[in-house]
């Protein structure tokens, strides 16, 4: 509501912003009441909110394929049989995790534009960060185990 | 659609960006489904097949960013690929690798 939100593009011009107010505003005075008063954000927020989604849904396909890649096209590791499923399925998981969060937190940013609210954290980056993390372990501790057998 | 013209309808180009984003993403399914080809020919023809129809998505849903009509499309997408993470742990379980 002031001008320290953290929105995306703050510095935008606003000329844009009541481009699509015509149901939305009447919904908001209706609510305003009760609720906090929402109107239908800038057109490039909403855009530059749906690439961000986009850009995670890529990462969790990206995800999912090199899980698959691991599991299904690696030479098997010699002596540790359940070696490429140790490395691989964390990531489809991951993937799919990915894939789920990323709509939640669309959703919860959407929200927090439409009420000029400051924008919600996203968990993702530690989620992932994490996660691969732990497979790049698992993953020298696999080669390690097959190296000594 | 003159240059100008375009810039005025779509201040920042977003509008632009975000087709060719979500073209990036059908991309990105395409792969997916190659990888899936190796060991399951169904599923993988399946994933691909996602390709164009996340691609025609993105065409429709450039010129309509608000949030009412876009959460659908979305959402869309976010189950797709959970499904397709799904399919892809159980190719991964039955299917034996070489």
């Amino acid at each position: 509501m002031t001008a320290d939100d953290p929105r995306p593009g703050g510095d935008a011009p606003r000329r844009h912003e009541p481009a699509e107010t015509g149901d939305a505003a009447e919904t908001g005075d209706a609510a305003e009441t009760a609720e906090t008063a929402e109107t239908e954000p800038d057109a490039r927020f909403t855009l530059a909110n749906q690439r961000t989604f986009l850009a995670w849904s890529r990462t969790a396909l990206a995800l999912v394929a090199a899980g698959l890649g691991i599991v299904q096209l690696l030479p098997p590791f010699p002596g540790v049989r359940w070696g490429r499923h140790v490395i691989g399925v964390p990531l489809i998981v991951l993937g799919a995790v990915t894939a789920a969060e990323a709509y939640r937190e669309w959703t919860s940013t959407q929200r927090a534009l439409r009420r000029r609210e400051p924008l919600p954290r996203s968990a993702l980056p530690l989620v992932l960060a994490a996660t691969i993390a732990v497979v790049a372990a698992i993953a020298a501790a696999v080669a390690l185990l097959s190296a000594t057998r | 659609m003159t240059e100008p013209d375009r810039g005025e309808r779509d201040p920042g180009l977003a509008a632009a960006r975000t087709r060719l984003a979500w073209r990036r993403t059908a991309i990105a399914f395409a792969a997916v489904g190659g990888i899936m080809l190796k060991t399951s020919v169904f599923a993988g023809a399946v994933v691909l097949a996602m390709c164009p129809l996340i691609w025609a998505l993105g065409n429709l849903a450039a010129p309509h960013p608000d949030s009412a009509r876009a959460a659908p499309r979305l959402r869309l997408v976010s189950i797709t690929i959970t499904v397709v993470a799904a399919v892809a742990l159980i190719v991964s379980f039955t299917a034996r690798g070489r």
